[in-house]
């Protein structure tokens, strides 16, 4: 990180952002004094980060991106301690405590451990041992990293009714809906400031540069429409949604340049821009775009296999995607999973979501085979689900939150490794892994050590290594936390096309905007399935106004679900 | 072999060769720490720190404080005039062991007359206490049988003959029981660790959800420990040469007890790895089970020193067996004629508990 | 310093350590499991010691020697009638440990006051067994058939162990070693895990200083320390009747010196290692290990080639065994402890000195 010249008001709260690496975690440490500048001068409240830390430290709140709580501590027991260390009077602690408490809404769990609460209750305690103190300035990393929607939502209250104190704040973040929180945002990248100003003010500087590309009447085959819009000189970024794509131009002529190449029906319309838009307007992204193409893929061979390939999974017709039917699933007493009915049609792309502890991530390790089935069964890709049958593995790809790698393994290892335990070998495990790599866009050396790349490289791996066998059902479980704008981008790009060529998807998510891209939203709350549907189908039968957006959607499904369950109890 | 399975291997030697920290563990454990043991400690007691008081001042006293001071046994630390110093030098530890020579000793020697000397011993070390005491009275009975040659020497005598390591020295004894506790650390160490590091990174269930067995995950986890157990022997051939120990038995037949030895180590590691959730987790528990293990094998303290009870759990630690076989291949050049009632102990051990590890591990990821 | 940060600290630190069983089992179980095995394992008292025995002879002379060593509670004999190969093969074999051939003629040359020779056999193979075999098959042979008077007899008088018991020994040892091995590694393992989870940047960012961190990780596994001591202590009493020489109260101050010496040492170790493995791996070589063979603890110091005799002075462990079993056996005083006592400070003061040297460093 250098040369670096960043001041912050007092009351103001600063949202930093920009892509892995590009130094928001370095520039907090400073801030806090744990890190000291190399060069230059940090001061806090007129205060220096080297000499004076610890009298800044009495007057900050720090929460850091892993998680700050002692698991074997109550949360009752966190509080106080972080109170403690603090200097917090005792006869003001109580009341702080429940006023905080009552607004994370934990009052009803002060005796739990720590480590036995979900991610997003985590997150909201971490957040009330950093102003038990009452800090004059909070730093946040990441604050909404692996969090629920319900309970992101209440973290932001809190974060609003500390803001009203005078309280100032700086906060990084991925996620583009936390920063249009921010009275100014600062935009990073390696280490220098790119972009600084009021999210507003950054989004009138897109103005012009996102359009939105429909088709008045029958719809064109979207994979060949992008493949020429990518051609177009100054395009940064398309983003395929279910019903049209979107895009990011740098040209100003964009409207003249589509007509011009695309067929006669197609509709461009000025699209709202988003905060996102302005990352993929950073230049490094645009060598990127290329690999998302299927037939630019390197040499000629391996251009052809893909359409064969695609022509192959096309001629089992019968290998639908995934039906389950009463799926219940059980651990002792607790019903985890309770009587599902879902089918993901082949090709489908599917966003499963819920809150935390909703029976998502069970639901799909059922489904892959890997939990007991209590009652009811699941039929994916044409083999029925059972723990022992190994022909269904074979139809599965899985990739898991924490991309499951290897990281004392170089990334041409991990793919070999994976290749191999799906039997491919030789040339055909070869094939397998520069197809792969060609379609996630793998572009780092085979050579590099995985515990070096960065973490948007390594969802990149992680989902070539789930890929490389072809599923015919392929499961993502959070598959973006922690990945910036651009590269949640061009991850969605490639889901699409893989969904284009056959293969069904099924995602569990956090961020409601990444359900955008699915075709169908299925929502889980307490084990079971509350709504199902296209997120159109979905708002007629919440009877909501069309521009609702997901959130909304979404804290409505849950409430009403909470309504019924209520309703049904006293029934 | 599927290709499945060769990609496992593949993989875990890849991990191996990565893994610094388990590298460096099994380099020290086979080389530094086995060398430094084996120099360091023994049980023979040597150099005891003494203090002599010779009150005599004879020509036959001096001869003895000379013997004294040349036996390997003990170091002449002080020769003091009077008991009480010495006494301190006891009390101080300074010595272990005050030898008081009487007034009128060479007198009593040349007329034949009983006398006796003083030995005062620092009960401390009863171990030190009584080796002291046995090597200073063949000290003084060099002396007798030198001065007295003509003494009546009736009655039965025993003539020892020491078989396979005639001067005694613990050396070869610590060396070869360094390699097997080695060999049994690593055993249990290294597949602890490689399984439960899968868990920690949640790599484990992706070869869940991959189409391999249960079966083929635990064979390409405890392999490569095997393979690398086999190899150690190699290298620890060369240490145990340097410190002069003979191969007088079947290579052979060696490797194969190393094998069902260090079957029953990785057992052990797999079982230990099937109930840890955490890294630290299976290594504390890797240190509650090898413990008793070490403990009960024979390797620190004889079996014939335990309690009854004690010795009865010794039969059920293979490093017990292997000790024997260890022992039985290089110092007496035995073959599997010999071995073979401790062979089948190892493998009654090494198998059932293979067996046990592979049903945990496969009902514990499930 | 702020005492109310430092409670708050050890409070947490308590709370935590008391909810882990897997950890506050390795601090009461394993001393005890420890204190148990060594105490009854580690006896040198070698006895039922596996002895062929072949007598050639078959007089009343032999067979009376043969008594005597059937009558012998050290050994367990196995006889053999036909001849001596089937005596070797028991050895090789690792059945017996020694074996005795009474040749033809013994009983002759008793009878007529000639010297009468026994052969004995020992197995090197297991030279511990075997030294302690010797002499005692030695001494029953010298006594045959009647005790011999020696032309000078060697009169001993044992100070401070007089019967010789390993227990006594070896459990005012089990001090220095039990406390070597886990408070150092709960310690490290306690700061390197909050490296590792990242709960260690809410410490920094915090108005908590190095000093204040230091003191409050540290009482609570002190505390556990000393607790260890005691019960090591006083099972050693109770249960082994351990006898005690000198003045209690001097035991447990130089015990109070050493726990922070161990804790010292597992502070220094946690600023060495960023991960719990190597934090762990480290804390095994540089305590566990020496405590326990270089310390004096079973295998005499002044038996090591001086090299070593040099690398053993550099672990605490060694004296503060010497001034336990000072205090316990021979009932010294405390000026005859006090250069070990005054050493073991040195010690402690230079580890501490150094720990939080390196801790500040992190820190900034």
């Amino acid at each position: 990180m250098g040369d670096i010249s960043f001041a912050v008001r007092r009351g103001e709260r600063v949202g930093v952002v920009g892509a892995d690496g590009a130094g928001k975690t370095t520039l907090l440490q400073m801030l806090a004094g744990i890190l000291d500048p190399s060069s230059g001068d940090c001061r806090v409240f007129g205060l220096d980060t080297r000499r004076e830390s610890k009298i800044i430290a009495a007057r900050i709140g720090y929460m850091s991106q892993g998680f700050t709580l002692y698991d074997r501590l109550s949360v009752d027991e966190n509080l106080a301690f972080s109170a403690r260390i603090r200097d917090v009077p005792q006869d003001q602690y109580l009341a702080r405590r429940n006023s905080l408490l009552q607004m994370a809404g934990l009052t009803t769990f002060t005796q739990r451990p720590a480590g036995k609460l979900s991610g997003g209750m985590r997150k909201k305690l971490s957040l009330c041992t950093n102003l038990i103190h009452e800090p004059e300035l909070l730093i946040l990393d990441e604050p909404g990293l692996g969090v629920d929607p319900l309970s992101r939502r209440q973290l932001w209250e809190m974060l609003d009714r500390f803001q009203q104190r005078q309280v100032t704040s700086v906060i990084a973040t991925s996620y583009m809906d936390e920063a249009m929180r921010c009275d100014r945002v600062v935009l990073l990248r390696e280490g220098q400031v790119l972009a600084d100003g009021t999210p507003g003010a950054l989004l009138e500087q897109l103005r012009g540069r996102v359009f939105s590309v429909t088709f008045s009447t029958s719809p064109e085959p979207l994979d060949d429409v992008s493949v020429k819009l990518r051609r177009l000189q100054g395009m940064r970024a398309i983003q395929r949604l279910p019903d049209r794509l979107r895009c990011v131009t740098d040209a100003d002529d964009f409207k003249q340049l589509a007509m011009r190449e695309l067929p006669a029906n197609t509709v461009v319309t000025p699209a709202e821009p988003q905060l996102e838009d302005l990352f993929v307007l950073d230049s490094r992204t645009e060598v990127e775009m290329d690999c998302v193409e299927p037939p630019a893929m390197g040499n000629g061979e391996q251009a052809s296999r893909f359409p064969v390939e695609a022509a192959k999974l096309d001629a089992d017709k019968d290998r639908n995607g995934v039906q389950t039917q009463n799926l219940s699933i059980r651990f002792g007493e607790f019903t985890a999973v309770d009587r599902i009915n879902l089918t993901i049609e082949r090709g489908e792309l599917l966003a499963l979501l819920g809150p935390n502890g909703a029976g998502k991530t069970t639901l799909i390790r059922a489904i892959c085979g890997l939990t007991a089935i209590a009652e009811g069964g699941a039929v994916v890709g044409g083999e029925a689900v059972s723990l022992k049958n190994r022909n269904l593995r074979r139809q599965i790809g899985y990739m898991s939150q924490k991309f499951s790698l290897y990281l004392d393994m170089t990334a041409g290892e991990n793919l070999a490794f994976f290749a191999n335990l799906y039997g491919l070998s030789g040339n055909t495990a070869r094939a397998a892994v520069a197809w792969a790599s060609a379609v996630t866009g793998l572009t780092v050396p085979l050579r590099t050590m995985v515990g070096d790349l960065s973490g948007a490289i390594r969802q990149r791996l992680a989902l070539a290594g789930s890929i490389l066998h072809r599923p015919a059902v392929l499961f993502l479980d959070e598959p973006t936390s922690g990945i910036d704008p651009a590269s949640r981008y061009r991850f969605w790009e490639v889901i699409r096309v893989l969904a284009s060529q056959g293969m069904t998807v099924a995602v569990t998510t956090h961020y409601l905007d990444e359900a955008a891209y699915c075709d169908r939203l299925a929502l889980m709350m307490n084990g079971r399935l509350i709504a199902h549907g296209s997120r159109d189908a979905l708002i007629e039968s919440l009877a909501l106004s069309p521009d609702t957006d997901m959130e909304t959607l979404f804290l409505t499904a849950v409430a009403r679900a909470d309504s019924a369950s209520l309703s049904e109890g006293e029934g | 072999m599927s290709i499945a399975m060769i990609g496992l291997l593949r993989k875990e030697v890849i991990q191996f060769f990565r893994d610094r920290v388990i590298l460096v563990l099994i380099l020290w454990l086979y080389t530094v720490e086995a060398v430094f043991c084996t120099l360091a400690l023994s049980f023979d007691v040597e150099d005891v720190p003494l203090a002599i008081v010779d009150q005599d001042r004879s020509t036959i006293s001096r001869e003895l404080v000379q013997k004294f001071a040349l036996s390997e046994s003990f170091d002449l630390q002080y020769q003091e005039s009077a008991v009480s110093v010495a006494e301190t030098h006891l009390a101080h530890g300074k010595v272990t062991a005050i030898l008081v020579i009487p007034p009128g000793f060479e007198r009593s020697i040349r007329s034949s007359e009983q006398t006796t000397l003083q030995l005062l011993l620092d009960g401390t070390d009863s171990n030190i206490a009584a080796n002291s005491l046995y090597n200073a009275r063949g000290v003084l009975a060099r002396l007798v049988r030198e001065q007295l040659p003509f003494a009546a020497n009736t009655g039965a005598i025993a003539v020892t003959r020491v078989w396979y390591n005639p001067q005694l020295t613990t050396s070869s004894f610590m060396v070869l029981s360094m390699i097997a506790l080695a060999g049994m650390m690593v055993g249990v160490i290294h597949p602890a660790a490689s399984i439960v590091r899968e868990k920690e990174r949640g790599t484990l269930e992706q070869l869940l959800v991959a189409p391999i067995s249960t079966f083929q995950l635990f064979l390409a986890k405890i392999a490569p420990t095997m393979i690398i157990g086999l190899l150690a022997v190699f290298p620890s051939l060369l240490i145990v040469r340097a410190f002069d120990v003979p191969m007088r038995g079947s290579l052979a037949l060696f490797l194969i007890l190393t094998g069902f030895f260090l079957l029953s180590a990785v057992a052990l590691g797999v079982l230990i790895a099937a109930y840890s959730r955490t890294l630290q987790q299976a290594l504390l528990l890797s240190f509650f089970g090898l413990f008793p293990v070490m403990f009960l094998s024979g390797t620190l303290t004889p079996v014939e020193a335990m309690p009854d009870v004690l010795q009865a759990l010794s039969r059920l630690s293979p490093l017990r067996y292997y000790m024997d076989i260890i022992i039985g291949v290089f110092l007496k050049g035995v073959g599997w004629r010999d071995l073979w009632d401790e062979s089948l102990c190892l493998i009654a051990i090494a198998i059932p508990m293979l067996i046990l590890s592979l049903g945990i591990f496969r009902r514990r990821l499930q | 310093m702020n005492a109310r940060r430092i409670v708050a600290l050890l409070l947490k630190e308590t709370r935590e350590l008391v909810r882990d069983p897997v950890t506050l089992a390795l601090a009461v179980v394993m001393p005890l499991v420890m204190l148990f095995l060594f105490g009854y394992a580690i006896n040198m008292d070698v006895d039922e010691l596996a002895l062929g025995l072949y007598d050639q002879d078959n007089t009343p002379a032999s067979r009376a020697l043969v008594a005597r060593f059937a009558g012998s509670p050290y050994f367990d004999i196995i006889e053999y009638r036909h001849n001596t190969r089937d005596l070797d093969r028991s050895l090789q074999q690792s059945r017996i440990r020694a074996g005795i051939v009474i040749p033809p003629g013994f009983g002759r040359a008793l009878l007529r006051d000639q010297p009468a020779p026994v052969q004995v056999i020992v197995d090197g193979g297991y030279p511990m067994v075997a030294g302690l075999g010797m002499a005692y098959i030695d001494a029953v042979i010298a006594y045959f058939p009647a005790p011999r008077p020696e032309p000078v007899e060697m009169q001993t008088r044992v100070w401070y162990n007089p019967s010789l018991n390993s227990i006594n020994f070896v459990i005012p040892g089990l001090f220095a070693v039990i406390l070597m091995a886990f408070p150092p590694l709960l310690t490290t393992l306690a700061i390197v895990r909050e490296k590792e989870t990242g709960t260690v940047e809410q410490i920094y960012a915090s108005p908590l200083r190095s000093a204040e961190y230091v003191l409050g990780k540290l009482l609570p596994y002190a505390l556990v320390a000393f607790l260890e001591i005691l019960m090591v202590i006083l099972v050693g009493f109770v249960w082994f009747e351990i006898p005690i020489a000198g003045s209690l109260p001097l035991l447990f101050v130089a015990s109070l010196v050493y726990v922070f010496t161990t804790v010292g040492i597992g502070l220094l170790v946690s600023s060495l290692a960023r991960t719990q493995l190597a934090a762990m791996l480290i804390t095994l070589i540089v305590t566990l290990m020496p405590s326990f063979l270089f310390s004096g603890f079973l295998f005499p110091i002044f038996t090591m080639p001086y090299s070593l005799q040099l690398y053993s002075r550099l672990f605490p462990a060694g004296y503060f065994m010497e001034v336990s079993r000072g205090i316990l056996l021979k009932g010294l005083g405390v000026e005859a402890v006090l250069p070990n006592l005054l050493l073991l400070i040195g010690y402690t003061l230079v580890v501490f000195v150094f720990a939080v040297w390196r801790m500040k460093q992190k820190v900034a």
